[in-house]
């Protein structure tokens, strides 16, 4: 432990940078949202001061809370699929064989094609005009007319746009996986084999115990970006039908740019912060209570 | 210059060309900016102190940017122009807050009914006899429909606010009614038109005259229906006949007029871009000079009209490009009724997904609430709007 002057000092220049990173890039921004959230700002205009004014209307804004309420079901959808998926799907292929090898890859391609790329890509898939899925459900007979998937209803919108996303980002959470599961020393595998425990047995009670640092922190990805969740929804229902699957970051977006009314799309985003921070700290609160 | 990225893109590329080539010590570096980012951006530009010298800028926007005096006033320099008594006055209108003038117009979109002629031939209709009134479009509408398979009479985009204002918005008008809220304490959606055009779009919908998909359409593939072919009949933009074209040599087309209640009424939705100077332009003659330019019979003629773009000015629609090409002789009669909305909030109001008009629309199209009821919520919202502006 460092406890001269000279110490300290050394002991700072290493943190320097680091904090450096944080202050320009995090905290500098974090406060000039602040300050915009309290000005009435359309960018051209000069910034008029409104006081706490915006986080008063959040509150009384019937469309945030529709879009936060959907938000949370698309993350309550989205998260056990995304999870529980990877995990299987890293249970089947951790194993290092060609076939296994070849797997992950096809899985973990669409991880490097953009969100919004992929979304435009299952927009026209789901087209009810043009699209594959309809073509192919109507060819197999397994419905007579086209689906409407998108922009119809919520529901069906948020499973369509879910799957879309879980063909995207399952193979994220599955290289992950991979990776813990591959970390688990073999001799406690094989002592368990050793001991008659069957494969339900030593994924149980083995494998998924010593990989749940991992099993958290895709949890917590998950959770993050489906709070945050854009460019899927403003590509595929442009927050139809009626508004409904319009999301919190979309409506910020909204207020902000489109609108001009950047402090009001401040006040939305602080409480969004808030919001995830919430999240964020009780996870990580869960994660610290599992490794006692 | 900075322009946004889009369909015009060639056009837009062309006019920039034309201006360099005869102009080599002035030249316009020409930056495109996506389409959907561009507000934002030129705000952002407003505000960082960095903007372009001339810009194009979606014309729907400008009365936002001009009452924020973003914009630099060039009456004095432009007002005596004759080439601005012919330029489209849906452009002029937006170009111009508080008497004063802003800019010019960069280029015109204009909405009309195209129909399949193939089609109405089929279905016993005489192709050369586009509907004239929505009552006739309806019976052709039936008629088309009757044909059965895949084919559908009309089409409507159920999910695109943009598109409505473009292709529903004239069917209003033509019958006599207004839209938006202009400013704070204006009425809205005044006019029996509205609740009309509601009614005949609801009925259309619920008689299977449009594709249950149609429900679906924000804008993605608004482009492609009529040139699918199973279409009779559907308000679209002059970027249809080409696009119609290459999507489906073979079939026979015609354009008419965006029709209203009674007959022979008509109007037509003018959009497009302006060309404007931005407030801290460093080269505010060179701009001006720009647009003379663009105005020029011979930039109207050899530019525009030879691409079978439209001209922007309405006396120069008469040339020999258009004469060898009908179809954009007829889809150019737009402009003598078109007209563009005037707001500082179109966004908020009319284009926006999350807007009132769609939500009216969605209302109207898809459900069986009551057409004044679903009116006056609109109206409420859109003055609500229109009153924070």
């Amino acid at each position: 432990m460092y406890r001269s002057k000279r110490g300290r000092l050394v002991g700072f220049a290493y943190l320097a940078p680091a904090l450096a990173f944080v202050l320009v890039f995090t905290v500098y921004p974090l406060g000039q949202m602040m300050w915009m959230s309290l000005h009435n700002w359309s960018l051209l205009t000069p910034p008029v001061w409104v006081g706490f004014d915006n986080y008063e209307r959040v509150f009384g804004d019937r469309q945030f809370w529709v879009s936060f309420l959907f938000t949370l079901k698309y993350t309550a959808l989205i998260t056990p699929v995304l999870i529980v998926g990877g995990y299987l799907l890293a249970l089947l292929t951790a194993h290092n064989s060609p076939l296994r090898k070849v797997t992950r890859t096809v899985v973990f391609v669409p991880v490097v094609i953009g969100l919004g790329v992929s979304s435009l890509l299952w927009y026209w898939l789901f087209s009810a005009d043009f699209g594959l899925v309809n073509r192919v459900l109507m060819d197999l007979g397994l419905v007579s007319g086209p689906v409407l998937w998108l922009g119809v209803d919520a529901d069906m919108s948020n499973l369509a746009i879910s799957t879309s996303v879980v063909w995207k980002v399952i193979g994220f959470g599955m290289i992950l996986f991979v990776g813990a599961i591959q970390a688990v020393p073999t001799e406690i595998t094989e002592a368990t084999m050793v001991d008659g425990a069957s494969h339900r047995q030593r994924v149980t009670r083995v494998i998924l115990p010593l990989t749940l640092r991992t099993v958290l922190l895709v949890t917590l990805l998950s959770v993050i970006g489906s709070l945050l969740a854009f460019d899927q929804f403003y590509i595929m229902t442009a927050g139809q039908p009626q508004n409904e699957t319009a999301t919190s970051v979309f409506y910020v977006y909204l207020n902000s740019f489109p609108y001009l009314k950047l402090g009001y799309g401040a006040a939305l985003s602080m409480v969004l912060a808030v919001t995830i921070l919430a999240f964020t700290v009780v996870q990580l609160l869960l994660a610290r209570r599992s490794e006692v | 210059m900075w322009e946004r990225s889009g369909g015009n893109k060639q056009m837009v590329d062309m006019l920039v060309e034309a201006w360099n080539v005869k102009n080599p010590d002035c030249r316009i570096k020409l930056t495109y900016i996506p389409h959907t980012e561009m507000v934002g951006k030129i705000a952002q530009g407003i505000a960082s102190g960095e903007v372009p010298d001339l810009m194009g800028m979606d014309l729907i926007y400008a009365p936002q940017f001009e009452k924020a005096q973003q914009l630099v006033d060039l009456t004095d320099r432009i007002k005596e122009w004759p080439e601005l008594k012919t330029a489209s006055k849906g452009h002029m209108t937006v170009a111009t807050y508080e008497d004063r003038l802003y800019g010019v117009p960069l280029y015109a979109d204009v909405s009309a009914l195209f129909y399949n002629k193939d089609l109405f031939t089929k279905a016993g209709l005489d192709p050369d006899k586009p509907p004239t009134s929505l009552t006739e479009l309806r019976q052709y509408a039936d008629k088309i429909t009757a044909l059965g398979g895949d084919v559908k009479g009309y089409y409507l985009p159920g999910n695109c606010a943009g598109c409505n204002i473009f292709t529903v918005g004239p069917l209003m008008w033509a019958s006599g009614a207004t839209i938006e809220a202009k400013a704070k304490g204006d009425e809205p959606l005044v006019g029996d038109g509205v609740k009309q055009v509601l009614q005949f779009a609801r009925d259309m919908v619920q008689a299977g005259n449009v594709h249950s998909g149609d429900r679906t359409e924000n804008g993605e593939t608004f482009h492609l229906q009529f040139g699918s072919g199973k279409v009779g009949m559907m308000g679209t933009g002059n970027f249809n006949i080409t696009l119609a074209r290459q999507q489906n040599p073979g079939m026979k087309f015609g354009i008419a007029l965006l029709p209203g209640m009674a007959p022979n009424s008509s109007a037509s939705f003018i959009g497009g871009d302006l060309v404007v100077v931005p407030r801290g332009s460093e080269r505010v003659a060179d701009a001006v000079n720009v647009m003379k330019f663009l105005l020029s019979d011979e930039v109207q003629v050899e530019v525009y009209a030879k691409a079978l773009n439209l001209t922007t000015r309405t006396d120069m629609v008469d040339n020999k490009y258009f004469q060898a090409e009908p179809l954009v002789q007829d889809v150019a009669k737009a402009l003598e009724v078109g007209r563009t909305p005037y707001t500082l909030t179109f966004f908020e109001q009319i284009n926006s997904p999350q807007g009132p008009w769609l939500k009216m629309l969605q209302r109207a199209y898809y459900t069986d609430d009551d057409l004044d009821t679903v009116i006056a919520d609109a109206k409420k919202a859109m003055k609500d709007i229109a009153g924070q502006s």
